[in-house]
């Protein structure tokens, strides 16, 4: 009875931090139509960025945080302005999603091909003196790091939810994503709205990454796997839905953790790929939302 | 009867280089590092054959090339290895990756546009982990083929399934199939509307397409006869290079892809030198300024260079010098 305990506290922990990851893509993606499959790329750059504050200057990887964000942040910036800005200019809206993944893909390659240069291709993790001692709940072990990896994602997800449904800018951002030409009719100013969206997005991917270097470990070519599942809390979630990728990610978690009563561990991400292609083939809209 | 002459005249360049990769081996001695390249440029073209026609002509990103590719690897050299001769065994691994296809792409091809694109992307990591979890040792051919390697057989495989490919690719696009296939990318509820079944030919398309992949994927095994790590013949790689050689060649061509292949590998030659793994970067960095700048390829830019000189020509700094 423990292990089901302890097997669902781990799906509940390891489902945030997919959520936590799948937020940035659905930002991007429910928003504002841009596909990126860059997305663990970034992860790992932001895990990165925490290490070198690690063992650079001994910061830890929670206080770095905010470094991280503006880091990754000024990081999205650059990205929308040299890759994607120019995608707005294609005639449908198909095309700027097909597109985005394409050019995505390729900074992919350039990404993961600095990082190897200035890294190396070795797996680098941040040792902190906290790591792997567990806070122990009647008998179920909850590690600290994945403790502090669920209150990261649950603050990130209110975080993301207050700033698009409270703010101007938030309203902005709707308002450009239904109709982009009568927004900036009415005063939006949709380039910007798209660029600092574009950072956000960036920024919670280097908030991932410090979740993923403290608790599991980065390397240059670790993005893809992390991308997948990002994607498949997205579409469970339904696409545009984002307040759903949270809770989404923890039944995928839960899904994931829980298959390892039936098939092999190291099968485990395999399985969360085919339930995923099953959900996309009968419910593609998505678990959470209404059909039409 | 005009026609004839005039496709007569314009095959004449790609007879003569043909013709040159058959001969040249024979008459005089290549070094084993030239050939070694040629084997893996033939392995390109025919993976970026592959991938243009499901990617280019009829429009589908599929992202899980890989699988088609590691399955022909794998089974070629299975295969191969119980004394199967090497032409059967690569057409087996074709089929066998004929047969993958109807099993994952089916599913598949029911979603549309960029679902597909990352469907396929999780099909193919679905394979490497099955795979990878599945051969935990080195793979190796027995000694006794070790012994006899020959790098010239390799080559002339290699020449023989790409001008398959080239040819399987040009006979589709100018058939009925092709038709359909352009209808599918072009407008695919257009087509849906006309008449066209466009399941079945994205299906039909996916199949050729796999098949050449698979086929690819023999050459390899062939080529390479020890493995360390299986899984890294499912490696994304092996899907994003054929990708990108399409798209720098020019998509929904047929000289598309051999041009952007021997440009890849020309390039990755002297770079690889100079810059070591940067090169890598560069590669990049190309890639996407031709999605951004020229999204016809090096093929597609042929006129716009044309316009480009005319202009430089009819300016008067031109008639000045």
């Amino acid at each position: 009875m423990e292990g089901v305990i302890q097997t669902i506290v781990y799906g509940i922990v390891v489902g945030a931090l997919y959520g936590l990851i799948a937020l940035g893509l659905g930002l991007l993606m429910g928003i504002m139509k841009f596909l990126n499959i860059a997305h663990g790329t970034f992860i790992m750059l932001g895990g990165y960025v925490s290490f070198w504050l690690f063992t650079l200057w001994g910061i830890d990887p929670y206080l770095s945080i905010p470094l991280v964000i503006v880091a990754m942040f000024l990081i999205g910036l650059l990205l929308y302005k040299l890759t994607l800005s120019p995608l707005l200019k294609l005639p449908h809206i198909g095309m700027r999603i097909s597109n985005s993944l394409l050019i995505t893909f390729g900074v992919i390659y350039v990404l993961d091909n600095a990082m190897t240069l200035v890294w190396k291709a070795d797996v680098r993790t941040v040792i902190a003196s906290y790591r792997g001692e567990a806070l122990n709940l009647f008998g179920v072990r909850v590690p600290y790091t994945g403790l502090a990896g669920l209150g990261i994602a649950v603050l990130a997800a209110i975080a993301l939810y207050f700033i698009l449904s409270r703010t101007y800018f938030g309203k902005h951002v709707r308002a450009a994503t239904q109709d982009a030409e009568a927004a900036s009719l009415c005063g939006v100013n949709v380039q910007q709205t798209y660029l600092i969206s574009c950072g956000i997005a960036t920024a919670l991917a280097g908030i991932a990454g410090v979740v993923i270097v403290s608790s599991y470990s980065v390397m240059p070519t670790g993005g893809l796997s992390w991308l997948l599942m990002g994607i498949v809390v997205m579409v469970l979630a339904g696409e545009g839905n984002i307040n759903a990728i949270l809770p989404a990610g923890i039944i995928l978690g839960l899904v994931e953790s829980l298959s390892v009563f039936v098939v092999p561990i190291q099968y485990r991400q395999a399985i969360a790929l085919l339930i995923f292609i099953i959900v996309l083939m009968f419910r593609p809209q998505g678990l959470f939302t209404k059909r039409g | 009867m005009s026609t004839i002459t005039a496709n007569w005249k314009k095959l004449l360049p790609s007879g003569i280089v043909v013709a040159a990769c058959i001969i040249l081996p024979m008459v005089m001695e290549i070094g084993t590092h030239i050939l070694s390249l040629m084997v893996m440029l033939f392995i390109y073209i025919i993976l970026s054959q592959s991938w243009s026609l499901i990617g280019g002509y009829t429009g589908q990103i599929n992202l899980g090339l890989a699988a088609f590719f590691g399955c022909g690897v794998l089974v070629t050299h299975f295969i191969w290895s119980i004394g199967v001769p090497i032409y059967l065994a690569v057409a087996i691994g074709g089929i066998s990756a004929m047969f993958l296809a109807a099993v994952i792409g089916l599913p598949t091809l029911r979603l549309k546009g960029v679902y597909f694109a990352i469907g396929t992307l999780a099909l193919a990591e679905v394979c490497r982990i099955v795979v990878g979890n599945t051969f935990t040792r080195m793979v190796q051919m027995p000694i006794y083929y070790v012994v006899n390697y020959n790098l010239i057989s390799r080559y002339y495989l290699g020449l023989v399934v790409a001008l398959i490919a080239v040819g399987v690719v040009y006979l589709v696009t100018n058939s009925k199939l092709g038709l359909a296939m352009a209808a599918v990318r072009d407008d695919e509820e257009a087509g849906q509307v006309t008449g066209v079944n466009t399941f079945k030919y994205k299906v039909l398309a996916l199949l050729i397409s796999a098949f050449l992949a698979g086929l690819g994927g023999g050459v390899y095994a062939f080529f390479q006869l020890t493995f360390q790590f299986v899984s890294s013949v499912f490696s994304p790689l092996w899907t994003f290079q054929p990708l990108m050689a399409v798209m720098i060649g020019g998509v929904g061509t047929l000289a598309g892809p051999i041009i952007g292949s021997v440009f890849l590998v020309i390039l990755s030659e002297v770079f690889a030198i100079t810059l070591g793994e940067a090169h890598l970067i560069l590669f990049g960095i190309l890639f996407i300024l031709v999605v951004l700048f020229f999204p016809y390829g090096l093929v597609g830019s042929e006129h716009k260079v044309r316009q480009w000189m005319a202009r430089v020509r009819r300016s008067r700094l031109w008639k000045a010098i």
